[in-house]
């Protein structure tokens, strides 16, 4: 009799988006739970095998609505393998500069979203504060706050505005201390520590398994980041350190986090210092037409471009803020890519939920899931 | 990681069925191996080659015929490596890797109900992103995107 089914979501708080978490329940103890997923499918993976390369990047900021820049990122690098294009690098420095503000406005996000589901009002309040500051950042050299449609197979649309790196050091400047401030606001308070501390553990080899990556991953004391291992853009000529912990539960995670958003400050002071003293194009001039170069082609390389574009298979890595985004793309030498498949990390994060959460009690399910830090964007697609 | 130690790897676990091991940039390699001894490659690459995390695994219909296709990681090798089928367009399956890679689970849950491909003895293999009684594999070539499908949609007894 006091086992049961109950339905957690659609509509949840717990859920930070729109999915449903059946639980079986027996009294207060999780037997067992069934993420069901698919109320925000939108087919991207199949209209992209509809349009140009470059409309794809539209599609790629609705993936992850709070993570738009590494998900373009993602998928222009993949594009450019495909097609065999290759950035200047000014370019690819604005785009590992915009990845890591991106990191920390997701961070800042799932802080403000997380605490909250602990019951803290403030610090959702201050979070949200403060990720707006990142925001207006984006919108003065992108023109939109949460889709950017910024970057583009060869490089990126514009380049940043004058007085942007000083801006950017200003709100760097203004981050910092909150950092600290959103620390002592957690992991000074003693009921934080006793609500966090062994709940939801994961540990390394499990995660593996299960193909569980990022944050939670490294929680488990795991040094694995895309970053370091098979740097990307412009991450092996940054330093940085790998933000790791050990207890691999709830605060694990937290800490994690919060380490990452000290090294996203890091990374983003280096690249504007080099984007201060480095000017140049921000978009490769060699592009087939309809990848919207900025002067067309002419003559036979023209012709060449447009009947004979060689054919190619693109696959990209990035380290996303929620852990290991792929890319594969492929390019059969039309206008428009043939198939294109993405790895979300978070789809992987949500198929594990059953080795962290059977054993533990309802009310633990919010915190677990915050930490997880779901966007159901791109579990869904 | 390279090609050629991929290679070697394999010729030295004396593993059957894999067709081919191919150069491709940025990864390890992409390896090409029979279906039908899937469950052999799977565990040798696993097991001799170390590429114990499974990154994604998804299908293309290239009309013709079906691929498979699945991304896995070695963190020692610090390298990706690409495995891929070819499958028949009659009826594509292949044995699921959910037992080798327990991650493999949704991913082929998803590869199934959008690419079409059957992944035989799959432990749970149910609708994950479309609803239940779902007809169509939208990501087949057949499946045009701008005609109004006829969707009859069961419901779900929870």
């Amino acid at each position: 009799m006091s086992e049961m089914w109950i339905n957690m979501g659609p509509q949840h708080p717990m859920t930070h988006g729109l999915w449903n978490l059946r639980v079986h329940i027996d009294g207060e103890r999780i037997l067992d739970v069934d993420p069901e997923m698919g109320y925000l499918h939108r087919g991207i993976e199949k209209i992209s095998e509809d349009r140009h390369y470059n409309e794809v990047i539209t599609l790629m900021d609705r993936t992850c609505y709070v993570a738009g820049m590494a998900w373009e990122h993602l998928y222009v690098q993949a594009a450019e393998q495909a097609l065999g294009v290759q950035p200047p690098e000014r370019a690819d420095w604005i785009r590992m500069m915009s990845d890591e503000f991106q990191r920390l406005a997701s961070h800042i996000m799932w802080y403000a979203a997380f605490v909250q589901d602990l019951g803290l009002m403030s610090p959702f309040l201050y979070g949200m504060r403060d990720r707006d500051l990142i925001l207006d950042l984006f919108q003065s050299y992108t023109g939109g706050r949460l889709t950017y449609e910024y970057m583009r197979v060869g490089g990126v649309r514009n380049d940043l505005p004058e007085g942007f790196t000083g801006r950017a050091r200003q709100v760097l400047d203004w981050m910092e201390p909150r950092l600290v401030e959103y620390d002592r606001l957690c992991m000074g308070s003693d009921i934080f520590r006793r609500r966090c501390d062994d709940l939801g553990v994961l540990k390394a080899d499990e995660c593996v398994r299960l193909g569980v990556t990022g944050p939670m991953l490294r929680s488990a004391g795991s040094k694995r980041d895309i970053r370091k291992d098979r740097p990307y853009s412009r991450y092996a000529q940054v330093e940085f350190d790998v933000a790791t912990a050990d207890s691999a539960d709830v605060t694990g995670r937290y800490l994690v986090r919060m380490e990452e958003m000290r090294q996203s400050i890091r990374i983003v002071r280096q690249a504007l210092d080099w984007l201060d003293s480095h000017p140049g194009p921000v978009l490769a001039d060699r592009l087939p037409r309809w990848l919207g170069a900025p002067y067309a082609p002419i003559g036979r390389e023209a012709y060449l471009l447009k009947r004979n574009y060689p054919k190619g298979v693109g696959l990209s890595a990035v380290e996303e803020p929620h852990g290991e985004a792929c890319a594969y793309v492929v390019n059969e030498g039309g206008e428009h890519p043939y198939r294109v498949k993405f790895r979300s990390p978070v789809f992987a994060n949500l198929s594990a939920a059953k080795s962290y959460l059977v054993g533990y009690h309802v009310a633990d399910i919010p915190p677990i899931m915050g930490s997880v830090d779901v966007c159901v964007g791109e579990v869904d697609r | 990681m390279n090609t050629e130690q991929v290679r070697g790897a394999l010729a030295a676990a004396g593993v059957a069925g894999v067709l081919s091991v191919d150069p491709f940039e940025g990864i390890a390699a992409r390896v090409r191996f029979d279906p039908t001894s899937a469950t052999g490659v799977f565990t040798a690459v696993r097991d001799k080659l170390g590429f114990v995390h499974l990154s994604t695994v998804g299908g293309i219909d290239w009309v013709e015929r079906y691929e498979v296709f699945y991304l896995l990681w070695s963190d020692p090798a610090k390298s990706y490596l690409l495995l891929s089928a070819d499958l028949d367009a009659k009826n594509p399956h292949i044995e699921t890797a959910s037992f080798v890679w327990p991650s493999a689970n949704w991913h082929e849950r998803e590869a199934w109900e959008l690419v079409g491909i059957g992944f035989d003895h799959h432990p749970d293999l149910r609708h994950l992103l479309m609803p239940d009684g779902y007809q169509f594999h939208p990501l087949q070539r057949a499946f045009k995107l701008h005609e109004p499908e006829e969707l009859e949609v069961k419901v779900r007894h929870v």
